[in-house]
């Protein structure tokens, strides 16, 4: 019997005027956008392979290690076609040295950042379904109940021996068969424009396996919704309204309206100044201890002959808005005149007892830095997501974000994976005693051999992870699904027909 | 016609899209406000703190003509629009200054002239919130309203149709242009009252606050702006009318209307952004960067090699050339760099205009002074005043009998100060009658998307068989 009833419904459905305009109008935009998206994404690589390669060229023309020029790059994520995330928006370089942490706050862009095009925010395949997916869902629920109690047919199916929760089921089935067609096919459409010009991993393919599953606990979701509101409304006119309005609620409104709440305002600064002068105390100890050095060595003084014949550029700064924290201590000279050779081995020692010091005092400052952002920007940013949880839009979002790696998390495996490089670059420097040799500050005998150097690579978290970072959200969409369709069914059988 | 418009105008105030609607507005507006008045004395706080720093700093190097000359005038302050909760446009990601400053290495141990450059700024590099569109009067238009005015209309024709009720009407002496005159008023009217009722409530809290004061001018730009937005509305409603007669049924009629809806009002403002923007890219901000560093050493060293190892220096009226034609060649390259993004920006736009919601949104802009078009007009103001500036220094220069006349030099130029009076400082204005320049065109794609709706709603509605 429920074979029957599916059959009914899946031939209603898929014989209609709106299944065909569906389908020809998801298709088109996705593959539309899927061709801005992928020509876009070959674009960003292609700065992306550019800058790697300026890199590598400035830091072969280094001829001192206090002087190079180290500087990693986020290659683009081919999955940001499905969501971009903060993929686009996030700086994409960093230099890496002792005295600096690299963090995501600090990293800066490359390519073209053109402020007169900003606006237009790009539309990834994910932004597609979360408008179209909605909408269809909606559009094939609202008269499924509804549209049946009008025109006398419920009655006509009532009175035959199916219990009232298999023609739910029935309709539930038949319709998300139907939905599912526009989704998938759409889907493969994108993959065969994406494959052709991007090679996309196995893992990537289970990520995007992934994304599918969470669109279609969306898609079901909206479907229900649909669902609800035709069981409640006596009217298919009233059901149409109700259901067009909780969308452009649901889509348009409510994740724009948030902004509204939150807004912790006048403490930033308050919070910011505190964390500044934590920050400076640390760099004044270090600059301290420094310049005890220094008298001990009767070096002491900016201007002193030490210094000039050093070459010396020494800088300690906090960034009192960002709290981006830097030592830099660099010699730029070309060579040593022969009557300041006798200071060659002074530096040497300075530059063995600053270096570490300098090292240590960075990662000291970053543990208070990191706690202040996470308090004032990680937060704000996890409250503002919370919140838009309260709209399947939110949850969908997240969701497929952590499926993509273009998250915050996504985003912070690569930083951490650049502070890691830093620590190898340090160990490898310590293993190389590059902090007491000549080399460090002056390259008239022999410029730094930078072939040994450690190469930064990086992978995006595994699937595993991905997975784990989604799955919340996703059982947040499935137990969304479960409770709705309860209170469809309770709704159901209690109502007269 | 009158009696039919009553009718449908009673049929909608009753339904439940009515009150839906104007909760919904209502709502909206209103955060509209409370939003704007949250964050604008800020900006405008912040504006006039910058703009009177810039000015001190200005008259402080006026004890001396040739500080002025090399020092430039500093920086350049966008002055904030107050109307800036109509259209919030790209104003986030717009710098808010240009400078006239002389950074960068010295010359032959002289400080060069000043150039103008236009700083890069990008606000989004740390932002790890999620996307949100702002809730300006152009949104809550363009989309919201929009939206409404189908599902005020999807069924105006085709639902009576279906009922059974338009042949009722028909069979009165009344012509059918008549009737759906009488259509179109009835919902025009029943989409304008809520929407009225919310702009007011808007303006109402906006204009009770201290913190903001609106002038003339600013209430006539309003004005406008509500022109268009029954432009816009009448434009989809007419739409609405059009599908619903040529559709016969209303469930296919709103499925037809929401899908166009979704790809005129959603997908293509961005998506033709993207396509257009990809036919003029500029070059990557660090290739222009060792460009112009590249040129800068080049300049020198056909100095250092031309006058380098000379003994007696060149010449003041050598040096003076110099310089000057350094900074020049520095800002014409800038200048150059801005071209190539405002073009991107430019091609980016004009491609959107296929749909009306871009249209709206462009019109918003230029007429609440914000935006792109109105950047466009800062940099004007900034040229202008640049040259300004540079005539005010050579005049100042040429007046003094005693100077040799070579600008950019401290030996050349007059010695006497200058009253700080005299010097001109910059004023960011706008002008009602270059925003109808640039609107100009959008008005009239806006008028004629309008006329090819109404006249297709009319013939389809006469040729309807019932």
């Amino acid at each position: 019997m429920l074979k029957t009833l599916i059959r009914r419904e899946l031939l209603d459905n898929l014989m209609t005027f709106r299944f065909a305009a569906v389908l020809l109008i998801t298709l088109l935009l996705v593959v539309v956008n899927t061709v801005v998206l992928t020509q876009d994404y070959e674009q960003r690589l292609e700065s992306y392979n550019d800058s790697v390669k300026r890199h590598r060229q400035d830091l072969r023309n280094s001829k001192t290690y206090s002087t190079a020029y180290l500087f990693i790059d986020r290659a683009p994520n081919p999955l940001s076609i499905f969501n971009v995330g903060l993929d686009k928006r996030l700086g994409n370089y960093i230099g890496i040295y002792h005295g600096f942490m690299p963090t995501l706050w600090d990293a800066r862009m490359h390519g073209t950042d053109n402020p007169f095009i900003a606006f237009f925010s790009s539309i990834d395949i994910v932004f597609v379904f979360e408008v179209i997916l909605s909408l269809m869902g909606l559009i094939f629920a609202y008269d499924a109940i509804a549209g049946e109690r009008e025109r006398g047919t419920l009655r006509l199916i009532l009175a035959q021996p199916i219990g009232r929760g298999q023609i739910l089921l029935a309709k539930y089935i038949s319709a998300m068969a139907c939905l599912l067609v526009p989704l998938i096919l759409s889907l493969l459409f994108a993959l065969l424009l994406l494959t052709r010009s991007i090679p996309l991993s196995t893992a990537d393919f289970l990520r995007i396996a992934g994304i599918v599953l969470t669109s279609f606990a969306y898609l079901s979701l909206f479907y229900l919704i649909g669902l609800l509101i035709s069981v409640a409304t006596p009217r298919t006119g009233t059901a149409l309204m109700l259901a067009m309005f909780v969308w452009g609620f649901l889509i348009l409104v409510y994740p724009n309206l948030i902004r509204v709440t939150v807004n912790p305002g006048g403490d930033i600064q308050a919070r910011v100044k505190t964390a500044h002068n934590q920050i400076q105390q640390i760099i004044d100890e270090y600059e301290r201890e420094r310049q005890k050095f220094l008298e001990n060595e009767g070096i002491a003084g900016e201007t002193s002959e030490f210094s000039k014949a050093l070459g010396f550029y020494h800088q300690a700064d906090v960034n009192p808005v960002t709290l981006t924290t830097y030592i830099e201590n660099m010699s730029v000279i070309s060579e040593i005149r022969p009557d300041f050779e006798k200071y060659v081995p002074v530096a040497k020692r300075y530059y063995n007892f600053v270096l570490p010091l300098a090292t240590r005092t960075v990662e000291k400052a970053w543990r208070i830095r990191k706690q202040a952002l996470d308090e004032i920007y990680v937060r704000q940013a996890r409250m503002d997501r919370i919140l838009l949880k309260l709209s399947p839009v939110g949850i969908y979002d997240d969701a497929t974000q952590a499926w993509a790696g273009t998250d915050l998390l996504g985003l912070r495996d690569f930083f951490e994976a650049a502070q890691r490089y830093r620590k190898i670059i340090i160990d490898y420097l310590y293993a190389k005693d590059a902090f007491s040799s000549r080399e460090w500050f002056v390259a008239d005998k022999g410029a730094v051999d930078w072939s040994t150097l450690p190469q930064f690579t990086f992978e995006r978290s595994d699937v595993r992870t991905n997975a784990k970072r989604a799955l919340p959200d996703m059982f947040l969409l499935l137990i969304c699904n479960l409770v709705l369709f309860m209170a469809i069914v309770l709704i159901f059988i209690k109502s007269e027909v | 016609m009158w009696h039919i418009a009553k009718r449908e105008l009673y049929d909608n105030l009753n339904s439940l899209r009515f009150a839906l609607a104007t909760v919904l507005l209502l709502a909206l507006m209103l955060t509209n406000a409370v939003l704007y008045l949250r964050e604008h004395p800020k900006r405008t706080q912040a504006y006039h703190n910058a703009a009177a720093d810039a000015v001190k700093t200005l008259e402080s190097r006026s004890t001396n003509l040739y500080s002025l000359a090399t020092g430039g005038p500093g920086d350049l302050h966008k002055s904030p629009s107050p109307l800036r909760f109509c259209a919030e446009g790209d104003e986030a990601f717009l710098p808010t200054r240009a400078s006239g400053a002389n950074y960068g290495q010295r010359i032959a141990n002289m400080p060069p002239v000043w150039r103008l450059f236009y700083p890069q700024e990008t606000p989004n590099l740390r932002n790890i919130r999620p996307d949100f569109t702002t809730l300006d009067w152009a949104f809550i238009v363009g989309y919201v309203l929009s939206f409404v005015a189908l599902l005020f209309t999807f069924d105006a024709i085709s639902g009576e149709l279906e009922r059974g009720t338009l042949q009722l009407t028909l069979a009165n002496p009344i012509p059918r242009h008549i009737v759906l005159v009488g259509k179109f008023l009835g919902a025009f009217i029943s989409i304008n009252i809520p929407f009225a009722i919310s702009v007011l409530m808007n303006l109402l809290l906006i204009s009770t606050s201290d913190a903001v004061q609106l002038n003339a001018e600013a209430w006539g730009r309003l004005g406008i702006l509500y022109g268009i937005v029954i432009l816009y509305t009448c434009l989809f409603i007419a739409l609405g009318l059009l599908i619903s007669a040529a559709v016969r049924e209303s469930g296919v009629s709103l499925v037809v209307l929401l899908l166009i809806w979704v790809s005129f009002v959603i997908f293509m403002p961005n998506t033709l952004a993207s396509i257009g923007s990809r036919t003029s890219v500029p070059i990557a901000y660090e290739k222009f960067w060792t460009q112009r560093m590249r040129l800068a050493d080049e300049a020198r060293e056909a100095y250092r090699d031309k006058y380098g190892d000379s003994q007696t220096p060149p010449s003041v009226h050598v040096l003076g050339e110099y310089v000057i034609t350094e900074a020049e060649e520095y800002e014409r390259f800038n200048e150059a760099y801005l071209k190539q993004q405002i073009e991107q920006g430019k091609r980016a736009r004009a491609i959107t205009r296929i749909s009306p919601t871009a249209i709206v949104q462009r019109l918003f802009e230029s007429f609440a002074g914000t935006g792109f078009e109105r950047h466009l007009q800062f940099i004007e103001n900034v040229q202008r005043y640049a040259r300004q500036y540079r005539e005010f220094v050579i005049d100042t220069d040429r007046a003094d009998p005693e100077s040799l006349h070579v600008v950019g030099i401290q030996e050349g130029m007059s010695q006497k100060p200058v009253s700080p009076e005299a010097i001109p400082k910059f004023k960011d204005t706008r002008n009602l009658n270059r925003d109808f320049n640039t609107a100009a065109t959008d008005l009239l794609l806006l008028v004629l998307f309008l006329v090819v709706l109404v006249s297709g709603a009319y013939l389809a509605f006469v040729r309807l068989e019932i």
